[in-house]
Parts: C-alpha cells; structure tokens; sequence
C-alpha cells in the first residue's frame, strides 16, 4: 500500500516488519527497524501506476515465523542460497547499475541450489526526468548502500511454501532464425544467427527489428526477456546478461502493448500475492501511469529478480498452504 | 515417488514428453536438466535425484504438477 511517512514510521516503531519502496529523500527519514528497502520513484498502487516522491509503498511481512536481514557484496552476493532459511523466501534489493546487480546477474542461472530457495526481488532505481542514484536500505541500521544487495530472509510455517512467478507479454515464433551469443554478458557485438556469425547492431538495423522488443528464451514454456537498452558504437547493450548456449530468438511484436499487458494480468489468476513488481519498461510501453493491475502492486523497478534477474517482467509471489 | 511418474519425468527430462507446469522454479528447473541431459545422457540419475529432491522440498507446490504429469 501507498502510505505517508509518518504512517510508515508509525508502522516501524510499532515493530512491524516491512518491505519499502519510495524516493530516497524518504527513505533517508526512516529510523531504525525490521525493514528493508529500495529506491524508486514509480509504483503500481491501489489507485493505478503513480511517480510521486511523497509517499512510500509498503508491503507489512506478517506471514512469516521469523526473519532475518543481511546485505552482501559482490564477493559473497550467492551465500542467499546458504543463508536462507529451510522454508523460505528470500527477498532481495539491488541497486541498478551495481557490481552485486551485475554479478548476481550473470551468475545466478549457473549457481547450484538457487532453484531450491524461493528468491524474489527487485533492482532499485531512481526518477528517469532528473537521474539520481539508485540505493537499497538495511533497515536494522538505517544505513543505505549504492552497492549492495539488501536481503530479507522470510522464514514460512510448515505448512506454507512460496510460489514466485512472473508475468511476460512476450512469446516467440519458433519460425524465426535463432540467436546465440558467445559468452555471458551484458553487451555484444557478435552473435551467431542461426549457426552464421554476424555483427549484431548490423543485424538489428538491416532486419528493421524494433530494439522495444526483447530477446526472448524458452524455458520450458517460461519465457526469459533480455531487452535491449541501448545501441552505440557497434555494441549492443542490454539490461539483463544474454548466456552462451541459451538460444534466444526476437520477440514476436506485440500490437498493442497496454491491452496485450492487461489482458496477461486478467488471465494470470493470481489471488493474494504478498509481493509484486513490474518493470519500468511495462510502466512506460504499458502505458500504466493511471492505471490499476489488480491484485498486483508494488514498486516499479529497473530490473526483477525470480530466482535470477528477469526483465520487462511483472514478478510476484504467492505464499500456499 | 509413483515409478509411473518417475517415468514421465525422465520422458519429460529427455524431451520425449512436454509438460509446462505453472510454477516458474519448475519450468526453470526442467529447462536447466533437459539440458544437462541433452549434452550427457549419463546425466540421468544426477537428473533426477535434482527432480525429486525439487519436488520433495515442496510438496503443496509440487502436488498440482505430479498430478498433472501423472495423466499425460
């Protein structure tokens, strides 16, 4: 829920245990608690998708037995998968454009266990109008970090587990050629497209592909986007790694993004999801400020975690049992 | 586990039998093992132990997909 600061401090002096969302400017005016937080200043909340600095959105953890909260570094990013508790849910923060961000990127779908320890997160950002620097908070110490992974350790009764599922407008054409990248990374300039080398930037603009569109991989039916973020100098870069040996094809264009979008959500069903995020790509193709993606609401973000790092994704997390 | 189901998760495993499930850890979790198994068959046991220890850990998760694997 979207709530003033003084409701959000009332909530931490109370006891409560929360997940936060808000500009910076607020979370700096938090004292000390059983919290964690991000920065951002976009949300999908019960009135609709919202920038506003002047209120935080928070989620209360009252479905859990215990919690814990840590902060790692790149060095010690993977030690969730050792650090977390039996039954679980782990909810991780990572600051856009961090070290951390980036090697849990690029690692996480190789690390052993990962799939075992129900993970679910967001990267934190910042107002895309006037920049500004994307932190994550260890409410315990009220202390901030722009390179640091906050995360807090949920542990679930016996009879509950955590459900982390994602929401994708995208699917591929399995007609269209595939794409395999050399190595895993957030950049490239060379790919193989169906087993022939090419300079991919060179590709992107001959076949005329819309860079909006993602590259997509099957998971099994789960479809992983890695989009595009930018084009320069012969290098494309993207805002997730792409990974040797996956095969990626383009996204099939979507006609219209805002009502493909919603239609997802109406046919996802889920009923009580205790966290949700959406990416800032949905937030501005989707066209949601304004509008409402019921049962879903959170925070807006640069990036999402399910289990690994995911994009242009709505993640959420339902607790069963 | 039903030797019935254990036998359509090595189908599954070894891409002879399609089954998406709902639960995002899984189809993550197939993806990763049909792999594995595609570059090694000998990969199977390991496989599977991974499978079922999945499925063990989770059961109010797991429930909905071995009953949905157990009539494909």
């Amino acid at each position: 829920m979207l709530i003033t600061l003084e409701e959000t401090i009332a909530k931490i002096n109370e006891g409560k245990i929360l997940h936060i969302a808000a500009d910076g400017s607020l979370l700096d005016k938090l004292p000390k608690g059983k919290w964690i937080g991000g920065t951002t200043p976009y949300f999908i909340s019960d009135i609709g998708g919202i920038l506003t600095k002047d209120k935080l959105f928070v989620d209360e953890i009252d479905y859990g037995e215990d919690i814990n909260i840590c902060t790692y570094g790149k060095y010690n990013v993977f030690q969730v998968v050792e650090e977390c508790y039996e039954n679980g849910l782990a909810i991780m923060i990572m600051p856009y454009g961090s070290q951390v961000a980036t090697k849990y990127a690029k690692e996480a779908p190789e690390v052993e266990e990962l799939l075992m320890h129900p993970t679910v997160g967001w990267i934190s950002g910042f107002d895309l109008n006037t920049g500004g620097e994307a932190k994550v908070y260890d409410g315990t110490t009220a202390a901030s970090y722009t390179d640091k992974a906050v995360v807090m350790y949920v542990k679930l009764p016996e009879n509950k587990s955590a459900m982390i599922n994602m929401l994708n407008i995208f699917t591929d054409d399995k007609t269209d050629p595939i794409i395999r990248f050399y190595d895993n990374e957030l950049s490239a300039k060379k790919c193989t497209v169906n087993g022939q080398e090419v300079d991919f930037a060179q590709y992107i603009e001959k076949k005329g592909i819309d860079s909006k569109l993602p590259l997509v991989a099957d998971h099994n039916g789960a479809y992983i986007n890695t989009s595009i973020k930018s084009m320069e100098n012969g290098t494309v870069s993207f805002y997730a790694p792409v990974f040797k040996d996956v095969e990626y094809r383009f996204a099939t264009p979507v006609k219209d993004y805002a009502t493909q979008f919603k239609k997802i959500i109406d046919e996802a069903g889920a009923k009580d999801p205790v966290f949700s995020c959406n990416c800032i790509l949905n937030y501005l193709y989707g066209e949601l400020e304004g509008k409402k993606t019921p049962p879903y609401t959170g925070p807006v973000t640069f990036g999402e975690v399910a289990y690994q790092l995911l994009n242009q994704t709505l993640v959420y997390c339902e607790i069963l049992g | 586990m039903d030797p019935a189901v254990q036998e359509k998760l090595m189908r599954i495993l070894k891409k002879e039998l399609k089954y998406s499930s709902m639960n995002l850890a899984f189809n993550m979790l197939i993806a990763k093992l049909q792999k594995r198994i595609a570059e090694d068959p000998g990969n199977m046991d390991s496989c599977m132990e991974e499978m079922e220890a999945f499925l063990a850990k989770y059961p109010i998760v797991a429930k909905v997909d071995l009953a949905n694997i157990a009539v494909l």
